[in-house]
């Protein structure tokens, strides 16, 4: 019984792994298949002819570099942004008494409480007054404002773990609020930097609806957007180049989260405790 | 080196008043402890001197330098923390070495001044390891040897001693004094323990409720409380409080409580008949003959002498000291003295005056205080004692 229980779990587990797992290979399998050998019935598990054209194709033959680059300065500038803020309000959040400091905390918060396709009209309107229309820094600001509630939730609670005596003695020892804050808090704070620059990073990388309103010019559109537009139309759909563009989207990715992903979930652990 | 002012010092946190206009005059080189129970104000006086808590209104010196507008890194002071706040990753040396630093001391001499402090507290084996590789003690030494290393006018110290074990903390006190004699520096200790205060401490300040209760030698707070907290709050096993009335008859005070009557004084001008408090500490009570009657009900020895622990008709406890080779049964009745020149008046209330007159004009002298002074006394009640007993 006690070996049919867990031959049953292990069936299940195995089952969802492959779930997941599978588009990701067949993703990769389809970006190194000739594109005559796509519609092949019985499909080809592995290729029969291996080639990288189609990657080729991306990187001379489209915009694909432009994109990929203006989704590395969106996403790095966004999650500095963040982080920036993020730990600054955090740390006057749980060190300095203010009136209104709890429902402060409270009313960020509230960004959440309303549907992103109800802000995305004002926040279009308000960029294009400003003369940020059509510009890779209107995604940084609408960014920010998704990613910084959440990270200053998160940080706010890891800096509530970092004992006050520490900054205490940092100034008594003859730092001055900054240098307390960079030489011993900062370090302290590492782990909640970390998953909060994962999030964010990974919240702009991912990022559609936004894009596709705020930004339609070729020279500023981020990966997610300029893929789409570029072999996703109407009448047909590139599904080779569409496949290569998926795997060199989701390398950057897959390559942070492979060295920082036990800080991601030690970051969310903490602040599902103690947020 | 330098002395230490408070002038009117308060501190209000919203609608609570921490510290209620504090006045206190620490001596140059003095060891001064700030006792009292927890939410008395003494950590918050310690945080006004080290500058991370800011009075409402009062002043504070530190030398000939007022300091209340001064950053805490301006005021050349060292603090230890309770929780001793170690820098969780820096090496012990980055540790001890940090205040130095932060002023600006080249490399070189820091690496010497950091040898010497760590040679001084026994940590040049240790200069490598981060703080949560190191025990209790250690770590207890390597804040120490943070304050001590920038050699600052005054010492702060914030209970320092609470999250060690008994053993070792009895050992710490000791290198603490050794430490304050041979550095002669000013020190401000905060402790909510009677006996680090007693033992280490040239003077004594006790505080409760944000007020100053008493400030004097730890001799003079044990043998002439001021006021009825500081008597019960020092001593242990705590001194005996019986309620009751004081009545005068020219000149003569006598003061009643049921199954209790005796003649106290001199009493000072501020007496006054009413109702009033009695207290006695354990060793000036002798058990054997007397004219009160009272009955035993628990006994605790503790090895070197035994703890008596009565009722006196009236339903008043009384406690009593008697040497380790008499004992009483539960349940025993007992005739007991007070020792009437021993014996304490205050003003009723919870904080109610010392009506005794001053012994003797005692000076506050800043000879250190020894507890030979307070074994002495016991000494002095127990020949009464072992003369009842036999």
């Amino acid at each position: 019984m006690a070996f049919v229980k867990k031959l049953a779990f292990n069936l299940f587990a195995w089952g969802i792994v492959l779930a997941v797992a599978f588009p990701l290979f067949w993703m990769l399998v389809t970006s190194v298949k000739p594109a005559f050998e796509l519609f092949r019935r019985p499909p080809t598990m592995l290729p029969e002819t291996w080639t990288f054209e189609h990657y080729l194709h991306l990187i001379e033959r489209t915009n694909f570099l432009t994109y990929f680059r203006n989704s590395v300065i969106l996403s790095t500038t966004t999650t500095f942004v963040v982080v920036a803020i993020g730990t600054l309000g955090a740390y006057s959040l749980v060190r300095f008494r203010f009136r209104g400091r709890e429902s402060l905390a409270f009313m960020v918060l509230f960004t959440y409480l309303l549907p992103s396709v109800v802000l995305i009209i004002p926040l279009y309107l308000l960029l294009v007054q400003i003369g940020l229309a059509n510009n890779i820094f209107s995604l940084v600001i609408a960014y920010t404002t998704f990613a910084l509630p959440y990270a200053l939730w998160l940080l706010r609670s890891f800096m509530a773990g970092i004992p006050e005596d520490l900054e205490s003695a940092a100034l008594v020892d003859g730092a001055s609020r900054m240098g307390a804050f960079v030489d011993v808090i900062l370090p302290q704070l590492l782990p909640g930097i970390i998953s909060t620059a994962l999030f964010t990073f990974i919240l702009s990388w991912n990022e559609y609806l936004y894009a596709l309103v705020l930004v339609n010019s070729d020279d500023a559109r981020p990966l997610t957007t300029g893929v789409m537009n570029m072999l996703v139309s109407s009448f047909n759909i590139e599904w080779s180049l569409l496949m290569a563009a998926s795997v060199m989207m989701s390398v950057p990715l897959i390559i942070i989260f492979a060295f920082l992903q036990s800080y991601l979930t030690r970051g969310f652990g903490a602040g599902g405790v103690k947020g | 080196m330098a002395a230490v002012v408070f002038s009117n010092v308060r501190k209000e946190f919203g609608s609570f008043t921490a510290v209620h206009g504090l006045d206190l005059n620490i001596e140059e080189g003095e060891f001064v402890s700030l006792l009292g129970p927890s939410g008395c104000g003494k950590t918050t006086t310690l945080r006004m001197l080290a500058g991370l808590e800011f009075p409402n209104s009062g002043e504070i010196r530190i030398g000939d330098r007022i300091v209340n507008d001064l950053a805490p890194g301006q005021r050349d002071i060292a603090m230890v923390f309770q929780s001793y706040a170690l820098y969780p990753h820096m090496s012990v040396a980055q540790n001890i070495a940090y205040p130095l630093k932060k002023r600006g001391v080249p490399a070189a001499e820091r690496e010497k001044s950091v040898a010497a402090t760590a040679s001084l507290l026994q940590l040049t084996e240790l200069l490598d390891r981060k703080p949560r590789q190191l025990s209790g003690g250690q770590q207890q030494r390597v804040a120490l040897g943070r304050a001590l290393v920038r050699d600052p006018k005054v010492f702060l110290l914030d209970e320092p001693l609470s999250n060690l074990d008994a053993k070792l903390r009895g050992y710490m006190r000791v290198e603490l004094v050794e430490l304050h004699r041979r550095l002669g520096r000013t020190m401000v200790y905060v402790t909510h323990d009677q006996l680090e205060a007693m033992t280490m401490s040239d003077r004594i300040a006790v505080m409760d409720g944000g007020k100053l209760q008493q400030f004097a030698p730890p001799t003079d707070v044990y043998a002439e409380p001021a006021n009825r907290f500081v008597a019960s709050f020092i001593g242990t096993p705590a001194m005996t409080m019986i309620d009751g009335e004081l009545t005068e008859d020219a000149g003569a005070w006598t003061f009643n409580a049921e199954g209790l009557s005796m003649t106290v004084g001199p009493l000072s001008g501020q007496a006054k008949s009413g109702p009033a408090c009695l207290g006695v500490r354990p060793e000036n009570v002798s058990v054997g003959e007397g004219p009160i009657g009272a009955v035993v009900q628990v006994v605790e020895k503790t090895g070197h002498e035994n703890i008596v622990f009565m009722q006196l008709p009236g339903g008043h406890r009384l406690t009593a000291r008697a040497p380790a080779m008499q004992s009483w049964q539960p349940g025993e009745q007992v005739k007991v003295v007070l020792d009437a020149s021993h014996v304490h008046i205050f003003g009723s209330g919870p904080r109610g005056d010392r009506w005794n007159r001053p012994a003797q004009s005692a000076a506050p002298s800043s000879a250190k205080a020894t507890p030979q002074i307070i074994a002495s006394k016991n000494t002095k009640a127990d020949p009464k004692a072992e003369k009842a007993a036999s």
